[in-house]
C-alpha cells in the first residue's frame, strides 16, 4: 500500500494499492494512476509530501527534496524521490 | 499591532490518549489563512496519557522544539539519541534531510503535557541533529530567560531558524519591557495566569498574541503568570 501524506501533521492525501516503484541510479521513480482533480490537490503541497510504502512489518519512507512531481495526460502522477528510509513498524 | 488569539480559537483534537490544541494548520486541520507566523509554523499544546505517545515517525525540513510543562517525555531517534525530558528541559531537533523519532509518555500513572513548536529552517538540506538542555527554573522569575535561540546564547539550545524563545514566570503586579527591532514579530503564549500587553490587551491562560509593527512591548502580570515569548524574524 502506498500512502501520500503531508509532512506537517501527516494528513493523508492519497492511498492506493496500485503503484510502481522503480530504482534508477540514486533515485526512485514512483508512479500511480490518479485523476487530474486528485493530482491537483496533491501537487499543491508538492514541497511537503512524504510517501510511505507500507508492508506488513516495515514502512519505507520516500520524499522528493526538489518537489520533482509530474502529472501526465495518461492520468499518471510520477514522483521522483531522492530519499529513502526503511524502518520497522 | 497586537492580535489576540483566545485559547478557544485553537483547533482541538482529542482521542483516548491525546489531547492536542493546534494554533496553526497541522494534520487534518488546514486553514489557508493560518499557516504560520513568521518562521513559526506549528504550535501544538499536547497532553498525552500515561504509557502512550507517538510511535516511530519521520520528520524533514523543520526545526522542532519541545518544551515539557508537566510529566515526562521519552525521546528516541534514528541518530541514536534517547532520553527522558521533564519540566526544566527543552529539546531541539533539526530534521533537515530526515530523521525518525518516537516520543512517549513513559509514566504508568501521570499524564504528560508539552508544547511542540516547528520553525521553518533558515537553510534546506541541513544534516539532522538533536540537542536537549536543562534550564534553571528559578532563573526565569521576573525576567525573560532565553532557552532556544538562533543567536549564540550561553545555556540556550541552538536553532537553525530566526527565532529566540524565552520563558518567564512573573509575580503578580510585575512588569517586563521587551524592545523589538523594526520589522520583526513577537509571539506570546500564556501557559498559566494572565498578562496585560501594552496596558491594553488581556491575554489569559492558553491564549496567545501575534504582535507586529511594535518596537516596545510592556508585559504586566495580573497574577502569578508563566508564559512563553518568541522573538521572530519578519518573514
Amino acid at each position: 500500500m502506498l500512502l501520500i501524506r503531508h509532512s506537517v501533521g501527516s494528513r493523508l492525501f492519497y492511498q492506493t494499492n496500485e503503484y510502481n516503484i522503480q530504482s534508477i541510479g540514486d533515485k526512485w521513480v514512483i508512479s500511480i494512476e490518479i485523476t487530474e482533480d486528485e493530482a491537483i490537490k496533491i501537487i499543491k503541497f508538492k514541497e511537503e509530501l512524504n510517501l510511505f510504502d507500507v508492508e506488513k512489518n516495515q514502512k519505507t519512507w520516500y520524499y522528493s527534496s526538489d518537489a520533482n512531481i509530474e502529472f501526465n495526460n495518461e492520468n499518471q502522477m510520477i514522483i521522483t524521490a531522492d530519499h529513502k528510509t526503511v524502518y520497522p513498524v | 499591532m497586537i492580535q489576540k488569539y483566545p485559547a478557544t480559537s485553537r483547533y482541538s483534537v482529542k482521542n483516548d490518549w491525546l489531547e492536542s490544541n493546534l494554533s496553526f494548520s497541522f494534520g487534518e486541520y488546514y486553514d489557508e489563512s493560518n499557516i504560520h507566523f513568521g518562521p513559526l509554523r506549528v504550535f501544538n499544546d499536547d497532553t498525552v496519557q500515561a504509557g502512550k505517545g507517538f510511535g516511530i515517525h519521520p520528520h524533514r525540513e523543520a526545526e522542532i522544539v519541545s518544551i515539557v510543562l508537566r510529566g515526562q517525555l521519552k525521546h528516541e531517534d534514528s541518530l541514536g539519541n534517547s532520553g527522558i525530558l521533564q519540566f526544566g528541559n527543552v529539546q531541539r531537533m533539526t530534521a533537515g534531510t530526515g530523521l525518525l523519532h518516537s516520543e512517549m509518555n513513559p509514566s504508568t500513572e501521570e499524564e504528560s503535557s508539552f508544547l511542540q513548536l516547528w520553525f521553518k529552517s533558515n537553510q534546506k538540506q541541513l544534516p539532522p541533529s538533536y540537542e536537549d538542555i536543562s534550564y534553571d527554573t528559578d532563573s526565569m522569575k521576573n525576567r525573560l530567560l532565553p532557552i532556544v535561540s538562533s543567536r549564540p546564547i550561553n545555556g540556550a539550545a541552538k536553532i537553525n531558524s530566526d527565532a529566540t524563545l524565552y520563558l518567564s514566570k512573573l509575580e503578580p503586579g510585575k512588569e517586563l519591557l521587551f524592545n523589538q527591532e523594526q520589522g520583526r514579530k513577537i509571539y506570546v503564549f500564556v501557559i498559566e495566569g494572565e498578562l496585560v500587553l501594552n496596558s491594553d490587551v488581556v491575554v489569559g491562560k492558553r491564549d496567545s498574541a501575534r504582535i507586529t509593527d511594535l518596537n516596545k512591548l510592556t508585559i504586566n502580570s495580573m497574577e502569578e503568570t508563566f508564559f512563553l515569548l518568541i522573538d521572530l524574524g519578519g518573514v
